[in-house]
């Protein structure tokens, strides 16, 4: 209606005149508005930390691992729906592979356990005389210069055959990669090399040095790994790739013991097979479910680009192939036709084993990619944990988030009647101070919906004007809960939207009955009211 | 051709176990540009008569023919709408808004008019009704700002703005001192006259009632004499245009 300034006017007007009340009737709806907006945020917040939680975990992950330590178990063929190795003894494959002996304790499922072990003991060319004991006791470890042991050849038996130790073997490259990266539904692929390495602070007095893990990888491992903070620094980047820099990220517990801790290290030097690295930066954890832990394959390691290793051992085999899918309900899919297609592209006919091993972290997280207590929650709430799948984890958890959303949700219900109240209130008010105006309107001419218009308006400009103030100060809340107490509180636009709409609906609803009353006063009798 | 034809109209209020007759059976034919003044004392029936011919109320017997139309069975709203383009209420205590411009108190009918007219056009007719109470220049003064002749011309340009045929005055000199009476009275008259807009006028004042061409006394609910009169300012002076004059 064309109106519409003038009623906009006028309800302005009758606001400011009763500017306390109307005032105090406004504070109602902002804490009922930012109770709930706040709510929201904290219901989404909670819902993303979850998802986030479980991403950080690595439920969409799928690891494809050269050699294959398990034939006889496929992800087809396990009659439980188990992948692979749910338990901690691997069944190495080949006589002749080095016999290992797991040294790392990180959380099953990372590559590094099951890679390789991090002392060996024995050397295949170094002489035997290297003792089975951990290497940072040894002056001089064959690991320093794989290059001065292994040369070409040897490297290439070392990264031997398909019947090579799991992730020796040197069956998957980069073109596999490649090829799985086409696959609809995959998010990310990183190729992975790993080494077990000791490295050095270049230029320390004190000589300062690590044993640690090494990987070879690609600047999309942070997106795989979405658990990760980059508290200094940056990871690798694309440039660094192609370029095979000497450049290198390291963990937060490789930092901590070669820095010391808390200490930035960028720009300085360190030292991998007698090679000078620029350390670039510090990757840590910011997912409950993984905190840096010596010994682990995340935090107590270092990153290299995948070219530079290639380009420094002379290799072109990978020792794995990292893999996300966009969904996390989607990996047994892929992992499917991750399979079907390595096995196609190398050439494994049906009766054969494959010469890789496909795991999903999904199935395996139940339990131990979870922090005990909720691990415990979630088991106690499934009837058979066998069965259970991640979507239903997910599931679990978000009805223990639905729990507490609809409570906070309540008090913001609560808070928007109060606040309704209030509206209702000055409208009654507004009313009745005014009913001598609303006679002469009538008698002028206005019908009872021009009054009734004029009195809605009137508390909707009232609850929307406090529903913004409301949403600011939703956002306000959420933003000092995520600062000062560390929840996870996001505001989404559609909250604010319905914010937005609640408060509209909250003044219609409660202006009406006021409007109402307006609209049917008798002008004869209004228009005698003093 | 008759403006108000009133057809043995009673009107019985229900006041708990009292039943009161405000009016009983009044008939009366109000011609196209008549000056009628309805007199009586208080409690005469006056009142009421003035709310039905405004149509803010309904007879409870009888009929009521406004312009030819029979009204006495309208809704609420269709009498809003009746109200807004074919009746110009005057009251005694002027009822303009107060915190609102002159200009926007005679905007106020034009807000409630169908189909809606536009923002601009409101403007422009409730400055040229303005003028023509002579307040062209004051349309931005709030009431506070003027005096009680200016307010009562304010709300007598608010009465214009629609072009109603009818211009009901309850007592519109009531709250007035006699100097500015006269003024609202000439103003009227003089509407009447240029525009030929049937008036009718309710007073309790023998004086104010002179200034009609017709004068119907009430009492008890019913009309006791009707007769035609010679308007008062025809006998006392020349016609000079009051209107454009600023008090």
């Amino acid at each position: 209606m064309s109106n519409l300034r003038h009623f906009l006017l006028l309800a302005l007007s009758a606001l400011f005149r009763n500017r306390m009340q109307a005032a105090l009737a406004m504070l109602g709806v902002t804490v009922g508005v930012g109770a709930l907006v706040t709510s929201l945020a904290l219901g989404r917040g909670a819902q993303d930390a979850l998802d986030d939680q479980l991403r950080a975990a690595g439920a969409n992950l799928i690891l494809v691992t050269a050699g294959n330590y398990k034939v006889k178990q496929d992800i087809d063929t396990d009659p439980e729906g188990h992948i692979g190795h749910t338990e901690l003894e691997p069944e190495w494959r080949g006589p002749d592979s080095p016999r290992a002996m797991p040294a790392s304790s990180g959380p099953v499922g990372e590559q590094g356990r099951l890679i390789a072990p991090v002392f060996q003991v024995e050397g295949p060319a170094a002489g035997g005389a290297i003792q089975a004991v951990p290497g940072w006791f040894i002056p001089a470890h064959f690991e320093d210069d794989p290059m001065a042991i292994h040369d070409h050849p040897t490297a290439r038996q070392r990264l031997g055959d398909a019947s090579a130790g799991l992730g020796s073997a040197a069956t998957l490259t980069r073109d596999d990669a490649k090829a799985i990266a086409g696959i609809v539904g995959v998010q990310h692929v990183v190729s992975g090399v790993h080494e077990n390495v000791r490295i050095f602070v270049k230029d320390s007095p004190e000589q300062k040095q690590w044993f640690t893990r090494m990987h070879g990888t690609e600047a999309d491992l942070p997106e795989i790994r979405s658990g990760w903070t980059i508290p200094h620094g940056r990871f690798l980047n694309a440039r660094d790739v192609d370029r095979s820099s000497q450049v290198m990220v390291l963990g937060r517990v490789a930092s901590d013991r070669l820095f010391g801790q808390g200490v930035n290290p960028t720009g300085h030097t360190v030292l991998l097979w007698h090679q000078p690295f620029q350390v670039i930066g510090v990757i840590g954890s910011r997912s409950w479910a993984t905190q840096p832990a010596p010994g682990d394959d995340q935090f107590d390691a270092v990153y290299v680009p995948v070219t530079t290793i290639d380009r420094l051992l002379n290799l072109s085999k990978l020792n794995s192939i990292s893999v996300t899918t966009q969904s996390v309900g989607d990996t047994t899919r892929i992992a499917k036709a991750i399979t079907d297609l390595l096995r196609r592209r190398h050439h494994i006919t049906s009766t054969m084993p494959d010469d890789f091993t496909v795991t999903t972290v999904a199935q395996q997280m139940l339990g131990k990619g979870l922090p005990p207590d909720l691990a415990r929650a979630v088991t106690g709430n499934m009837a058979s944990v066998d069965q259970m799948t991640v979507e239903q984890l997910s599931i679990s958890l978000r009805r223990t988030n639905w729990t507490m959303l609809a409570l906070l949700a309540g008090v913001a219900a609560v808070s928007l009647l109060v606040g309704g109240i209030g509206v209702m209130n000055l409208l009654l008010l507004s009313v009745t101070q005014r009913t001598r105006e609303v006679g002469l309107r009538i008698a002028l001419g206005a019908r009872r919906s021009d009054i009734a218009i004029q009195f809605v308006f009137e508390a909707m400009l009232l609850s929307l004007i406090g529903g913004l103030l409301g949403i600011l100060c939703g956002v306000a809340a959420s933003g000092s809960l995520e600062r000062f107490f560390q929840w996870s509180a996001v505001v989404s636009p559609s909250a604010a939207a319905l914010a937005v709409a609640v408060a509209a609906v909250l003044g219609i609803a409660f202006g009406v009955y006021p409007a109402r009353r307006a609209a049917q006063l008798d002008p004869i009798e209004a228009l005698r009211h003093e | 051709m008759s403006v108000i034809t009133l057809q043995s109209v009673k009107k019985v209020y229900k006041l708990g176990d009292n039943v009161v007759h405000a009016l009983r059976g009044v008939s009366l034919e109000i011609g196209a540009g008549e000056f009628v003044a309805i007199t009586g004392p208080s409690g005469s029936g006056k009142s009421t008569m003035m709310h039905i011919l405004g149509c803010l109320d309904r007879p409870t017997e009888g009929h009521y023919l406004l312009n030819g139309r029979d009204v006495s069975k309208l809704s609420r709203d269709e009498l809003a709408e009746i109200r807004n383009r074919q009746i110009g209420f005057v009251f005694q205590g002027f009822n303009l808004l107060p915190r609102t411009t002159a200009v926007e108190n005679v905007e106020v009918p034009l807000l409630y008019s169908r189909p809606v007219v536009p923002a601009a056009e409101r403007r422009e007719r409730a400055m040229k009704a303005l003028e023509a109470v002579g307040l062209g220049d004051r349309f931005d003064h709030h009431p506070n700002q003027l005096s009680g002749g200016q307010q009562q011309r304010v709300a007598i340009a608010r009465a214009l703005v629609n072009e109603p045929t009818l211009i009901l005055a309850d007592e519109p000199t009531g709250n007035l001192d006699t100097k500015t009476s006269i003024d609202v009275m000439r103003a009227l008259q003089e509407l009447r006259e240029r525009r030929g807009i049937t008036i009718v006028l309710i007073t309790h004042e023998p004086d104010i009632a002179a200034y009609g061409t017709r004068i119907v006394s009430v009492r008890d609910g019913m009309v006791i004499s009707d007769r035609p009169n010679t308007p008062r300012h025809t006998q006392e002076e020349a016609s000079t245009p009051v209107m454009a004059v600023a008090e």
